[in-house]
């Protein structure tokens, strides 16, 4: 266990933005998207009822690319004690 | 205190409200990010390691999280499906909601599943990305639905099989009399569920999700209980 990487002791500017940044007011806010991103689905939210927060596949898969940072920088340890560490537990089990 | 106030007025000083930076602008300095309609919690069941350890420690609590941007960095930095030892579970659940029957919430709902008997024929990640984005993304059900509890997947031997869990099973709940559905209003609404389900899994016309209640598959002693609705 002497070779595991060294934890980064801060966070990163992207996780520092996801956790500073204010939530959008998606039914009041226009928002211009940069050229080539496609914005909600409009019809979703018309609804006068709607708070404004549904949102079609197309324009969540977009972020897929964009947002990969780590929700925490001690992500790793808390994944390895819920999901486990994925390299043994992927491995089938032998049956002796 | 103080210091507090006067650090958030400094904040507001030097922010302008009117420049909005979203992700797409700058994935290091946006300064908005798109809400959830509710906040989600991930869960995992682990495998059992075969030496008698009870379901309740298997059954572990990831994270919880209400943006877009929240979930893909969690979607991005997670085990994929098809990575998971045989056993294994990821639920996605509304907060507050445990994904067991046994939670107060669930005991008088039910859920809709589809096998995927074949597993190297489907990409069972691209399936399980699409459900979740449809549970996120509030596409399947209508805002005054209250339906939908969470989404789930298990990785068997034989199969994978992809579930969305519901309150009702059509059925008023004790204790909500007036506010009640008729049993076929409720279940029109877990049909249109399950129909926006099955689109959400991009299965073919004949191949059915299908319905049952959760106290029917305990009594049964079996998950294969007998469906009450097909879509």
């Amino acid at each position: 266990e002497t070779t595991k990487p060294v934890e980064p002791a801060q966070p990163t500017a992207g996780m520092q933005a996801l956790r500073s940044a204010r939530f959008l007011q998606i039914r009041n806010e226009a928002v211009n998207y940069p050229d080539g991103i496609k914005s909600p689905n409009p019809a979703l939210n018309q609804n006068s009822k709607s708070k404004g927060r549904q949102y079609d596949k197309e324009f969540l898969l977009q972020f897929q690319e964009v947002f990969k940072e780590k929700p925490s920088i001690d992500w790793d340890l808390k994944l390895k004690e819920t999901v486990g560490d994925s390299t043994d537990s992927a491995r089938p089990q032998s049956a002796r | 205190t103080n210091g507090s106030a006067e650090e958030s007025t400094a904040t507001t000083a030097t922010t302008n409200d009117s420049e909005i930076k979203t992700v797409f602008d700058d994935p290091d300095n946006f300064n908005v990010k798109h809400p959830l309609m509710h906040t989600w919690t991930l869960w995992f069941t682990k495998p059992p390691s075969g030496k008698g350890d009870n379901w309740n420690e298997l059954l572990k609590e990831v994270i919880s999280f209400d943006s877009v941007e929240e979930f893909w960095g969690i979607y991005n930095n997670i085990t994929p499906t098809s990575d998971l030892a045989l056993k294994s579970d990821y639920h996605l659940f509304k907060k507050g909601v445990r994904p067991e029957w046994e939670d107060s919430q669930n005991k008088h709902g039910g859920k809709w599943a589809f096998q995927f008997k074949d597993k190297k024929a489907i990409n069972i990640d691209a399936l399980w990305l699409h459900v979740m984005l449809a549970a996120i993304g509030e596409n399947l059900e209508d805002e005054e639905d209250n339906e939908v509890m969470g989404v789930v997947v298990n990785v068997r031997r034989g199969f994978y099989r992809i579930g969305l869990w519901t309150r009702t099973v059509g059925k008023a709940l004790p204790g909500e009399a007036g506010k009640g559905r008729t049993f076929e209003q409720g279940k029109e609404v877990l049909l249109k569920i399950g129909r926006r389900f099955k689109a959400a899994l991009q299965l073919k016309e004949n191949e059915n999700v299908e319905f049952s209640g959760h106290t029917d598959s305990a009594h049964a002693g079996s998950t294969r209980a007998k469906a009450k609705f097909v879509a």
